[in-house]
């Protein structure tokens, strides 16, 4: 396995959208640690090019934007990319981070299952998003977002720098919580139902398998 | 004779859908979007849709609040951001 990144970036709904344009943070910390990166934009987020970039870079790092199920995790369109039973050994021996509903539920047990030193780190529940209506036209701009995306971006952007699965799911958490305080304190701007599906990300957001795995 | 205690409670009752459309009636903003799973950024109107449907997206909405109240009522949701 070598060193390195493939990310989905399919943008065919708001939340995928959002998810991708949110991605660019990671893409910039990647470039600034020379860590090769390979986005799969759009269109190019389907399963064929997906298992043909999967097996010849084999890179050690997958981070997944896209839909799911607990055995699904899709890309453009919902097309699924890989799939339990079918697929999931594409996905064995790495790192994997799924921005999925519901993949660490069973997807991600599989793809850490007895043999492999990689790890999982994905969502037990659906994965929840609040957005500003009103930033539809400039998705980096809306602050309600960040709040959710920012914490979730510092999982990979964590294992970038250096630190293992297990401290990157602490710095997220951490950042989560560090959310849920900014909204509470301003309750003439934020509704407390952001606090609410914050804390569903951070009570759902789970590491499977090998905690000290490192990019 | 079936005792009152071999009917199986809902999983989602009457009354917690009506204490979940009540919150969101009064806290959610209207340019508020939820988005939850693969559903689109949903309006405070369609969540509460939803939720009277009692289809799955609904009964996820609903279940997901009860678990926010049961973590602030048993102290576990405090702990947690005190400890931020």
């Amino acid at each position: 396995m070598k060193k390195g990144i493939i990310i989905t970036l399919p943008r065919h709904d708001d939340l995928t959208e959002y998810l991708s344009q949110f991605s660019c943070y990671i893409i910039e910390e990647a470039a600034k640690n020379n860590i090769n990166l390979k986005p799969l934009k759009d269109g190019a987020a389907n399963k064929a090019n997906f298992e043909k970039v999967a097996k010849k870079l084999d890179y050690n790092f997958i981070i997944f934007n896209g839909h799911g199920t607990d055995s699904q995790i899709k890309g453009y369109k919902d097309e699924v990319l890989v799939e339990s039973g079918i697929n999931e050994e594409l996905l064995k021996g790495k790192i994997v981070y799924a921005r999925s509903c519901h993949a660490a539920l069973k997807l991600g047990k599989e793809c850490i299952s007895k043999g492999s030193n990689g790890c999982f780190i994905g969502y037990i529940a659906p994965f929840k998003v609040c957005a500003n209506s009103e930033c539809f036209s400039n998705l980096l701009n809306d602050r309600i977002a960040s709040f959710f995306l920012e914490p979730s971006n510092q999982i990979p952007i964590s294992l970038i720098k250096g630190n293992s699965a297990t401290e990157a799911n602490e710095k997220s958490k951490n950042a989560i919580l560090k959310s849920i305080n900014k909204v509470l304190r301003d309750p003439l701007e934020y509704s407390p139902l952001i606090a609410e599906d914050l804390w569903n990300n951070f009570e759902n957001q789970v590491v499977l398998g090998n905690l000290n795995a490192k990019i | 004779m079936k005792k009152q205690t071999d009917y199986k409670k809902p999983e989602i009752s009457k009354e917690m859908k009506e204490l979940v459309v009540a919150r969101i009636e009064a806290l959610a903003p209207s340019n508020l979007r939820f988005f939850i799973g693969d559903s689109k950024g949903m309006t405070k109107e369609e969540m509460i849709s939803h939720i009277e449907s009692s289809d799955e997206i609904g009964k996820s909405i609903v279940k997901s609040h009860m678990s926010f109240l049961k973590a602030v009522a048993s102290g576990k949701f405090m702990k947690a951001i005190n400890s931020a």
